[in-house]
């Protein structure tokens, strides 16, 4: 039983900070109607970020988010005035691979300054501390604060859209861009906010992460799918929706843990020979695909 | 013999076009006979094999406008098939592949169905997806060598082995694929013309009105499917000769995919020589800047910044790619 209640915990509090990374796709999806494959390459630079500050100053891993949210912020703005304004002229097909490149630029870039190996912290007031819950379940204070972090950054970036003026200017760019400019909004400028808050989101999502995962230059793929996930589950340009989806997409990756409990409660000998955690990445993208073909619209979206 | 003849018939282009093409194809068969570095070798047979697979991305995405990021997964099965059935039942090559292509049709059939409902960005993360699952089981399975692969030894066949497709030397290589080569462009000169060729033009121009004229639009995407899998899965096969030693992280990574595509757009997607240009271009690219780059102490990843960068250069200013210039040239030149 605690195995299963472990394991719905561990998937919740996960989930939470997926939502936070994937909050940044579905923004910039719902204002521009384009593919970031660029944005797990992001988390990525958000993970070094927080990892470096946290390091150079040395100050706990906790206060390095202003400084990932600031970096993450100019990151999306440099890249889109640099670089997918001139995207948005060309093919669907151009926007894809464009973008890819970015990914690829990011990457490789990463790989020549910082190398290739693992990094983690090791330092910090709550690395390697947990709270006992009760029922046998232990759960680590870094995914706790990350969690409870990643839910207020969620709640501040919703309130942003749904109760100040540029929120609003967003979310109209978002429904109909044409409207919108019409209506006297700075659509252009919308798009480069748009981008801002998406390296926003994500790197800060990247610098709480890196409390509790270590970094290297090639994980950003993993997380672009699952934040791909996310999104097509939640609706695509739905913030509400990537939070719910979020935290059905960290159960999903929590699954191993609950094949677990179904073998011994069934004590079906069968379900010991399927190496259950070597999947858990595929379940993601079976759930994806199964989802965009089922329900493009997905949970919460209104765009089709 | 009305498909042979249409497939022979070059005649609706321009002469400038068929003298390049005629003499650029002379130099490719002549080619192993001048002196050449053993590496310029291997970085020709893998621009004829990218040109194929660019070929058959072209059917689907460029004459169709369905952006597929997925072909990596037939490279795959394509490989797995060949290398598989050698290493275990001895079975010769030319048996081998078209028993690869056809599960990779089948394969293309169960997921292309239910994938063509989606349209534009919706379908090109799809096909990902499907190419990622696919590629995280060969990484668990053990029967095809799970994640670190299968390893065809050249010692147990006596090369050059014309069956079985194993030689020593990499110029019987270079005159297979480059027979493949000249298939795949007769191929793809009848496909243009045919009448699912020119269906799959109407309905990337506008797929309502296509539908409207009684086309019908999804059987016809999945078909097209089938073909440009065919394609990639036959070179996949001969990569697994090729290369002897296969992986899923080598042979159905997304970069794969993604690099696929990015040739047909560069060359320039939607007609008969994108591909191939885009190939010349990228493949000596990609290889020479690895080499001189790449290799260097302290330089890791320099060669792939460069090529990240021609990407989005590319993208962002010429997305019609290379054909498209020229194209645009002659127009200016009529008027």
């Amino acid at each position: 039983m605690d195995i299963l209640v472990g394991s719905l915990f561990a998937g919740l509090l996960i989930g939470m900070v997926l939502a936070l990374v994937a909050l940044g796709l579905t923004i910039i999806w719902g204002v521009m109607d384009i593919v970031n494959f660029a944005h797990g390459e992001f988390l990525m630079i958000g993970m070094y970020t927080g990892l470096l500050t946290a390091q150079g100053l040395g100050i706990d891993p906790l206060f390095t988010l202003p400084v990932a949210g600031v970096v993450g912020f100019l990151l999306g703005i440099i890249c889109y005035f640099g670089f997918v304004k001139f995207l948005l002229r060309g093919p669907m097909v151009a926007q894809l691979l464009g973008t890819f490149g970015l990914m690829l630029f990011l990457r490789n870039l990463a790989l020549l300054i910082f190398g290739s190996e693992d990094r983690a912290l090791h330092h910090g007031i709550l690395v390697g501390k947990s709270f006992d819950i009760g029922m046998g379940i232990i759960v680590p204070a870094t995914k706790l604060a990350c969690a409870g972090l990643s839910v207020a950054a969620f709640v501040a970036v919703w309130l942003m859209m749904h109760r100040t003026k540029m929120g609003k200017a967003l979310t109209a760019t978002s429904l109909n861009a044409q409207g919108a400019r019409y209506m006297g909004i700075p659509t252009e400028r919308m798009n480069a906010l748009a981008w801002g808050i998406g390296g926003a989101t994500v790197t800060i999502a990247g610098a709480l992460i890196v409390n509790f995962w270590s970094v290297n230059p090639f994980i950003g793929l993993l997380f672009t799918m699952i934040a791909f996930a996310i999104v097509a589950l939640g609706g695509f340009g739905s913030v509400p929706g990537a939070f719910f989806a979020g935290l059905v997409v960290g159960m999903i990756t929590e699954l191993p843990g609950f094949w677990d409990f179904f073998t011994y409660t069934f004590e079906a000998d069968w379900m010991v020979d399927i190496p259950m955690t070597s999947f858990k990445y595929m379940w993601v993208y079976v759930a994806y695909f199964a989802i965009m073909v089922l329900r493009p619209r997905g949970l919460f979206g209104w765009k089709q | 013999m009305e498909a042979v003849r249409n497939a022979l018939d070059f005649s609706d282009f321009p002469r400038l076009d068929l003298i390049v093409a005629g003499s650029v194809g002379i130099a490719f068969i002549i080619f192993p006979l001048f002196p050449h570095s053993s590496f310029a070798m291997s970085t020709m047979i893998q621009f004829l094999m990218f040109s194929l697979y660019g070929m058959g991305w072209n059917t689907i995405g460029g004459y169709g406008g369905q952006v597929d990021l997925g072909k990596a997964q037939y490279v795959g099965i394509g490989a797995y098939t060949t290398a598989v059935m050698l290493i275990l039942w001895d079975v010769p090559f030319w048996v081998s592949m078209p028993i690869g292509m056809f599960f990779s049709v089948v394969w293309s059939f169960i997921i292309g169905y239910p994938l063509f409902r989606l349209k534009g960005h919706y379908f090109a993360i799809a096909t990902i997806a499907t190419s990622l699952v696919l590629k995280d089981i060969f990484e668990v399975w053990d029967f095809v060598g799970a994640a670190r692969g299968l390893e065809i030894s050249p010692i147990k066949y006596h090369p050059p082995d014309f069956l079985r497709l194993i030689f020593k030397e990499d110029v019987y290589y270079f005159y297979v694929i480059l027979g493949f080569f000249f298939i795949g462009i007769l191929y793809m000169n009848w496909f243009r013309k045919s009448r699912l060729g020119f269906q799959l033009r109407s309905i990337k121009d506008n797929e309502d009105v296509a539908r409207s004229l009684g086309i019908n639009v999804h059987w016809a995407k999945v078909k097209t499917y089938a073909i440009a899998t065919a394609f990639v899965s036959m070179v996949g096969s001969f990569h697994a000769c090729y290369i002897k030693s296969i992986e899923p992280e080598d042979t159905m990574s997304l970069d794969i995919s993604i690099l696929i595509a990015l040739m047909a757009m560069l060359g320039g997607a939607g007609s008969l020589w994108g591909p191939i240009i885009g190939a010349g271009i990228l493949i000596p690219l990609k290889s020479y800047l690895k080499e001189w780059l790449g290799a260097q102490a302290g330089m890791v990843g320099i060669d792939l910044i460069l090529y990240a960068l021609i990407i989005m250069v590319i993208s962002a200013f010429e997305p019609r790619g290379v054909w498209g210039i020229v194209e645009k040239i002659r127009r200016r030149k009529r008027s």
